[in-house]
């Protein structure tokens, strides 16, 4: 939502206020319903201006992640790198150990959302 | 009633609170028709536009492999309301074969025009390709089935036609949606959610020496096999082929494998992705009895009728996802489930099989991105 927006339908919501507060409760019934009405009146507009500038902003998806490890049961190297055309799944690498020069598997790809949702109940 | 100046208001005042009353008793229905048809019409072009872009994407990756950008676009737009008439149910005496019948011809269908298509992709690509197609057209099937009822609806006024389509367009969208985010794991042959259950098997068979070598092909239709020892146990490890996307006809394997055991299978352990409910948590293991399958019915069916048949236990162990994690690149926590489910596999050979015994350890799911 812009700023300018917001700005524009604060700025409705604090004059119908303002209305409403000084011609609302006058004596002579016709300014107190024209009041009364028009504050709403701005009112609405405010609100209804907050809502329409609310757009859906789409996240652009999070990157996706290709895990090596080394095949030897005794190192732990891993490496994490992003997501190249022709990874797989227990694809076997090229690429040696840097630790122990053993050979490297790619151990998953996956992504990983911001917040994974967890229900409270 | 007191007539004068502040009673002229008054009265102005009742007129137009009845007035109100009277309009929106007479024309409520009205008004919320238009409101609902407003709502429709936001989320249909919300669909219009994901069926859109899911064709353009798959129209630009079939392009790579061999035909112009118009060629390909005019072909798939021929392919898009690609049809399939489910058999009669009238008669429902050997539905299934029939059923089956006209899925293998489906499929013969949907390589054949892939090849046309991308005449210069491998098998392996080829099978990424027909899930990218898949996709596109699931896409577009929904926003011309929802284009129809909302114009339909619009056009005659029917009430509830509107209803309907208004209040199945949150679920629409949301399936629809877990597609469209689903077509660049298709397209660039990322694992998705619903590759847990292959990836499990080959895990574990990899644990027990199993290599790329020996994993038998094609006991069925892109379906093969790892034969390895487990504690005195052979286990057959039952996944389709992979690193292409595909999920091959499990049920006829195990069936096949079963006969050709004659008698010596004791046990048939199928894992698979299967749906969690809301509020539970992604990647929860649980257990059951039956097929882990989610098929249209004949790949179920042969694993239910060969189990019967040979008296065989059957049980399932699933992972729990929604249908945008199943769909979608496979999520961390499900990757994370992997040696969990493994260790309950293990546990369920040996508290319930007997060393000697033959085992079939199934993994249902689509293979792409994950390797044998
Ligand atoms: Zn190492």
């Amino acid at each position: 939502m812009g700023v300018v927006t917001k700005i524009i339908s604060l700025s409705f919501i604090a004059l119908g206020t303002l209305i409403v507060i000084t011609y609302g409760g006058a004596q002579d019934p016709v300014i107190s319903f024209i009041g009364m009405f028009a504050g709403l009146m701005l009112w609405s507009i405010g609100l209804a201006l907050m809502g329409a500038g609310r757009t859906t902003q789409v996240k652009p998806p999070p990157p996706t992640i290709t895990e090596i490890r080394c095949d030897n049961p005794d190192c732990d190297f891993k490496e994490i790198r992003d997501f190249e055309p022709g990874d797989y799944i227990l694809r076997p690498m090229e690429a040696h150990c840097p630790k122990c020069q053993g050979s490297l598997t790619i151990y998953g790809i996956y992504v990983v959302l911001e917040q994974e949702e967890k229900s409270t109940i | 009633m007191q007539f004068g100046n502040a009673s002229e208001i008054s009265w102005i005042i009742n007129l137009a609170f009845f007035a109100f009353i009277l309009i929106f008793s007479l024309y409520g229905a009205k008004i919320q028709m238009w409101q609902w048809l407003k709502q429709i019409e936001a989320g249909l072009i919300e669909l219009k536009r994901m069926a859109i872009e899911s064709r353009q994407r798959a129209i630009d990756t079939f392009k790579e492999y061999g035909r112009s950008e118009e060629e390909v676009a005019t072909e798939l737009d021929r392919w898009l309301d690609y049809f399939l008439i489910y058999p009669v149910d009238l008669d429902p005496a050997g539905i299934l074969q029939r059923l089956d019948h006209l899925l293998d011809e489906r499929r013969d269908r949907y390589r054949e025009f892939v090849t046309q298509l991308a005449p210069e992709a491998g098998p392996e690509l080829a099978q990424n390709l027909e899930n990218t197609l898949e996709v596109a057209q699931v896409l577009s099937l929904v926003f011309r089935i929802v284009r129809h009822y909302y114009l339909l609806g619009k056009k005659t006024g029917s009430q509830i036609l509107i209803m309907q389509i208004h209040m199945q367009m949150p679920e629409l969208l949301r399936i629809a949606r877990a597609y469209f985010e689903a077509i660049d794991a298709f397209a660039d042959g990322k694992p998705i959610g619903d590759g847990v259950g292959p990836l499990v098997v080959t895990r574990f068979a990899r644990e027990y020496g199993a290599t790329p070598d020996q994993y038998v092909h094609d006991v069925s239709r892109e379906v093969g096999y790892y034969r390895v020892e487990f504690e005195g146990r052979t286990v057959f490890a039952v996944r389709a082929t992979g690193p292409g996307g595909t999920v091959g006809k499990p049920g006829v394997a195990v069936k096949r494998l079963v006969e050709e055991n004659k008698g010596a299978i004791s046990r048939i352990i199928t894992v698979d992705a299967a749906l969690k409910l809301e509020g539970e948590e992604l990647g929860r293991i649980s257990e059951g009895t039956g097929a882990a399958i989610g098929d249209p019915g004949p790949e179920k069916h042969a694993i239910e009728q060969t189990a019967t048949d040979h008296d065989i236990a059957i049980e399932a162990i699933v992972v729990k996802e929604d249908e945008a994690a199943a769909v979608g690149v496979m999520r961390k926590r499900i990757l994370d489930s992997v040696p969990e489910v493994i260790n309950r596999v293990k546990s369920a050979i040996r508290e319930r099989t007997k060393p000697g015994d033959k085992v079939i350890l199934a993994g249902i799911g689509n293979t792409i991105g994950i390797g044998l």
